[in-house]
């Protein structure tokens, strides 16, 4: 195997107010030739920092004590700033994380592309640039967009191009910052399948840094992973995947949500990584499960137990021996007694803006962004909105909480309507629905301590508490009364979420609408918010409506699962029909797009008629990318609602045609999969 | 949003400005006490003469009708006639118009340099020495009233080491370079007052994008330092700032009747001074309206410039 890179103990540390710290430390890795690596750990243990070196970059305060990254003979890390910029690009080039951030707004995509092949003068003999941007974009499955701005592309389309810059010079490397994280599930898919066809036909190496195993399972061909700025694990990838030797990553695969419909509690990773609580020895000693007491004072380093992998754990023995798989079956819950209807949406129709003077002026409206929507919540249950960006969903979760007035329809909360505007609800509606979102950081404020901002809403609802009440709801979410007096930025990502939910719950809602809450956050913190969510709609009764992009998170814990593509509700069912028997086609995408923990070689199916778009509101919305569209009828009627046991299904196709037609993947492919590797 | 359209609407919104300001305008001059009449005849005046002066002058008509009267004659490009001189204000405002368009052109030329150049040095090695010593040097000239700064770069430059002139008096026969040099320190000083924001925002913006994704991707790109300053950097940067450099240009207005007056130059700002103080109404609504139109001018390219900047805003509301 001819190396093509290689890391040998790097040491990186950040200055800051308080001195250096150490964000990465004795990291040794190599990639041959033609090789993916995937590098795999949690936000904070250093992975992007590694791989920003390889491309020689780091930030300001950044410092590299010690290492060597010895990359065609030479290291990168003694190379000059001109050297450096030579070799940016052309031989090392990055696919970066968030690809509408990263590409540059006022300048269109394609002298983006030319800017890359003339800085290197990259352009193959004999051909024309003009030909080769259209050649690079084929490449990555577009059409010729050059003169679009980056704005005029969807999220997919973007990060396709910032692909086909970074092989616009043929590079030897390509590093890959999460480069799916903000994509939607299916777009995600198909850039992972655009990846691994371009490694077939480029034969460039990759290193994939992302949190997300799950995906390099489909990519990659070995996994470092990384653990508070050490490497702890190196294997290959399906070795990895099967049979986790560190306690870390074997916490990390446990905490991997997938739709096979299994229940694994209790074996997710406890506790958060904490730098300033780090014992001398192992650095994963505090959240470890085999910890002995000889793992807080020794420290332990990367060391080869087979020929492909190395371990940093000296009783990997007992870690990878194999357990009993921790397999539950989902049970079908009967509701006992006939549950109160708490919400129900009716006829919903939602769009945004005012019209314009000239708009007015000319008779036209505006474009309906959400069509007659039908949803009914009981008490205590939780019902999951799921649907790709765009798709509506935090519009009507903006409906109900009365921040967007609907254009039409009724919102009841306990058969009484609610008004339409926020300012029009009575205080005690307002409290019954609480709204907690995305992003704790933005929703905390960050000069109030957290016992201030907890009060807020008791003071607002005037609500007589005593001081246990907070220590009770902080008890409540897994926290304790030592966090009343800290600021939401000493609290870490997970925490902060968990602030947020116990403010909702204080006010004792009857609704939560939990918008997006576990996105921003790693999967271990996400699999213990889920945990929390399960067990506060036990205790408390509390109905949910979660809305969410992420069928494998929601199956954990939701009771009932409505799908929105485009503004309209395609399928509502409960949990256990939607995965067993999913039968829409859209749902059917979805769910073969989530990434099971082996490779499962996805290849999207391709649309049946992929020019035959509706117009909104009167065909279907999935007309143009339904792999089982039936003509022209699907774009231009609309499709009937077909009422089942215990949902519907909006489609032209009838439940019994949608069923024999079995899809490819077959799923219970899923269940299977989590099987084996267990 | 068609750019078309998004021109359309702002320049309608210009026009309501501006008739905004043409009634504000009428009715503060309006208020004053004392007529026109008077003003022209003295005070010495027979009631008779007064009489038939303002039928002349349609002083006796309601002023809803005079303002109308006044309104459409100004947009027939009828300036009136200015009491002063009882010359046709368009004949007098026409040369000042030009001296003070030479003179801004030339201060505006100036200003893009002093505040690119120095902004551009401070973000690039921000938190370094030079960006202090730069940020120190402009809030000092922040802190400096106009004609102070005017007096200060008069006494260096025309009286310590005499190498331009103090009076910056042209006429119809200068030749180009007289006028070139005479322009120079009020041109200078203009700059200076108008760049010292001008810096300071962009300093800030051009920071924040230099930290940005896209400029971090065009560096891994290996594209050189200066490609990646010019070509993704700065266009973006540029655009918070175009909006204080519209500001400027408000500023530049008024600024340039103070400095104007300190270097004894004959342009807009002094004429709008003297018509002040001889209080010859029609030549104060005439030249009020062209500095209103000229900001309001201003802004309206500014934000045209943002929109081409940014082809996101193009489909923003």
């Amino acid at each position: 195997m001819q190396k093509l890179i290689e890391v040998r103990n790097l040491n990186i540390a950040y200055g800051g107010a308080a001195g250096w710290t150490n964000v990465v430390q004795g990291v040794s890795f190599e990639i041959a030739r033609g090789e993916a690596f995937g590098l795999v750990g949690e936000s904070g243990c250093g992975k992007s920092t590694v791989a920003y070196r390889l491309l020689g970059y780091g930030t300001i305060n950044s410092l590299v004590q010690t290492g060597e990254i010895i990359f065609d003979g030479t290291d990168l890390l003694k190379l000059g700033a001109t050297a450096l910029t030579r070799l940016r690009g052309d031989r090392i080039a990055l696919v970066p994380q968030n690809p509408t951030t990263s590409l540059s707004p006022g300048m269109r995509v394609g002298t983006q592309v030319r800017e890359m092949i003339a800085t290197h003068r990259a352009l193959p003999q004999g051909m024309t640039m003009e030909a080769r941007i259209v050649e690079l974009f084929a490449l990555v499955g577009l059409p010729d967009v050059g003169h679009c701005y980056p704005h005029e592309l969807s999220g997919g389309q973007q990060q396709r191009v910032t692909i086909a810059m970074a092989v616009a010079c043929n590079p030897d490397l390509l590093v890959l910052d999460e480069p799916t994280t903000g994509l939607d599930v299916t777009t995600q898919r198909q850039i992972i399948q655009l990846l691994a066809d371009l490694r077939a036909r480029i034969g460039m190496a990759m290193l994939y840094v992302t949190h997300d195993l799950a995906l390099l399972a489909q990519i990659a061909d070995r996994v470092g992973v990384m653990y508070a700025g050490q490497l702890v694990e190196v294997a290959p990838c399906e070795e990895l995947l099967s049979a986790p030797a560190h306690p870390y990553s074997r916490g990390l695969i446990a905490s991997i949500p997938t739709t096979d419909g299994a229940e694994r509690q209790g074996r997710g990773l406890r506790g958060v990584l904490r730098r300033d609580q780090m014992s001398t020895g192992c650095k994963f000693e505090p959240r470890c499960d085999f910890a002995t007491t000889a793992c807080r004072t020794m420290p332990q380093v990367l060391e080869p137990v087979t020929d492909a992998r190395s371990v940093a754990c000296m009783r990997w023995r007992d870690v990878v021996a194999p357990q009993a798989p921790v397999l539950v079956k989902r049970e079908n819950k009967k509701i006992i007694g006939e549950p109160a209807r708490l919400l129900s949406v009716a006829d919903l129709n939602l769009s945004y803006g005012r019209p314009g003077l000239f708009d007015r002026l000319l008779g036209r409206t505006s474009p309906s962004v959400v069509r007659d929507i039908d949803l009914e919540l009981y008490a205590g249950e939780v019902v999951a909105l799921v649907g790709e960006s765009g798709s509506g969903k935090s519009t009507i979760a903006r409906a109900i909480s009365g921040r967007l007035p609907p254009r039409t329809g009724i919102i009841r909360l306990d058969g009484a309507a609610l008004a339409p505007a926020l300012k029009d609800r009575s205080v005690e509606e307002l409290r019954q629905i609480q709204y907690i979102f995305q992003n704790p950081d933005a929703s905390l404020n960050p000069r109030r301590r957290i016992r201030s901002i907890l009060e807020r809403p008791i003071d607002h609802f005037g609500i007589k508490v005593d001081e246990k009440a907070l220590e009770s709801v902080l008890e409540n979410v897994g926290l304790h009364a030592g966090y009343l007096d800290r600021f939401p930025e000493q609290l870490s990502g997970g925490e902060r979420q968990r602030i947020a939910i116990a403010r909702a719950l204080l006010v004792n809602p009857k609704l939560l609408i939990c918008d997006e809450i576990l996105s921003a956050l790693d999967v271990s913190v996400q699999a213990r918010i889920v945990e929390l969510l399960r067990s506060l709609k036990e205790k408390h009764a509390v109905a949910m409506l979660f809305i969410s992009h992420d069928l494998a998170v929601v199956q954990e814990f939701a009771d009932r699962v409505a799908v929105l593509y485009r503004g309209e509700l395609m399928q509502l069912a409960d949990i256990a029909t939607l995965l067993d028997a999913p039968l829409h086609p859209y749902t059917e995408m979805l769910l073969e797009a989530a990434p099971g923990l082996r490779r499962d070689h996805y290849v999207s199916r391709p649309p049946a008629f992929p020019v035959s778009k509706a117009i909104p509101g009167v065909g279907c919305p999935l007309a143009g990318r339904c792999p089982r569209q039936v003509g022209s009828l699907c774009a231009e009627t609309r499709p009937p609602v077909q009422v089942s046991d215990n949902g519907f299904i909006r489609c032209h196709l009838a439940a019994d045609e949608l069923a024999t037609h079995a899809s490819p993947a077959d799923h219970s492919d899923f269940a299977g999969q989590v099987r084996s590797i267990s | 949003m068609s750019i078309f359209r998004l021109l359309a609407s702002r320049i309608l919104f210009s026009a309501l400005t501006l008739l905004l300001v043409s009634i504000l305008i009428f009715l503060i001059l309006e208020a004053l006490p004392g007529d026109v009449a008077t003003r022209i005849l003295g005070r010495e005046a027979t009631a008779k003469a007064l009489e038939v002066l303002r039928s002349q002058l349609h002083l006796d008509q309601p002023a809803l009708v005079r303002y109308f009267q006044w309104l459409g004659d100004f947009l027939r490009g009828d300036l009136g006639t200015s009491i002063a001189t009882g010359r046709p204000i368009a004949d007098v405002l026409g040369p000042r118009i030009v001296n003070t368009l030479l003179l801004s052109l030339f201060a505006f030329a100036i200003y893009l340099v002093l505040a690119l150049i120095p902004a551009i040095i401070q973000a690039v090695n921000r938190g370094k020495m030079i960006d202090n010593v730069i940020s120190v040097i402009t809030l000092l000239l922040l802190s400096l009233p106009d004609f102070l700064l005017a007096t200060i770069l008069l006494f260096l430059f025309a009286v310590a080491v005499p190498i331009l002139p103090a009076l910056a008096t042209i006429s119809e026969n200068s030749t180009w370079q007289e006028m070139l040099r005479a322009m120079v320190l009020p041109a200078v000083t203009l700059a200076i007052m108008m760049a010292v924001y001008a810096i300071r925002v962009l300093r800030d913006s051009l920071i924040e994008v230099l930290r940005s994704d896209y400029v971090r991707l065009a560096e891994l790109k290996g594209l050189r330092p200066r490609a990646v300053l010019f070509r993704h950097a700065l266009p973006n940067a540029i655009v918070p700032a175009l909006n204080v450099t519209a500001l400027n240009l408000g500023f530049l207005i008024g600024g340039v009747v103070i400095v104007e007056r300190v270097f004894s130059y004959p342009g807009f700002g002094t004429l709008l001074i003297d018509a002040l103080q001889l209080r010859d109404i029609p030549l104060i609504k005439a030249t009020v309206m062209i500095s209103a139109a000229v900001y309001v001018a201003a802004n309206l390219a500014a934000d045209v410039l943002a929109v081409l900047l940014q082809p996101r805003l193009r489909i923003s509301r």
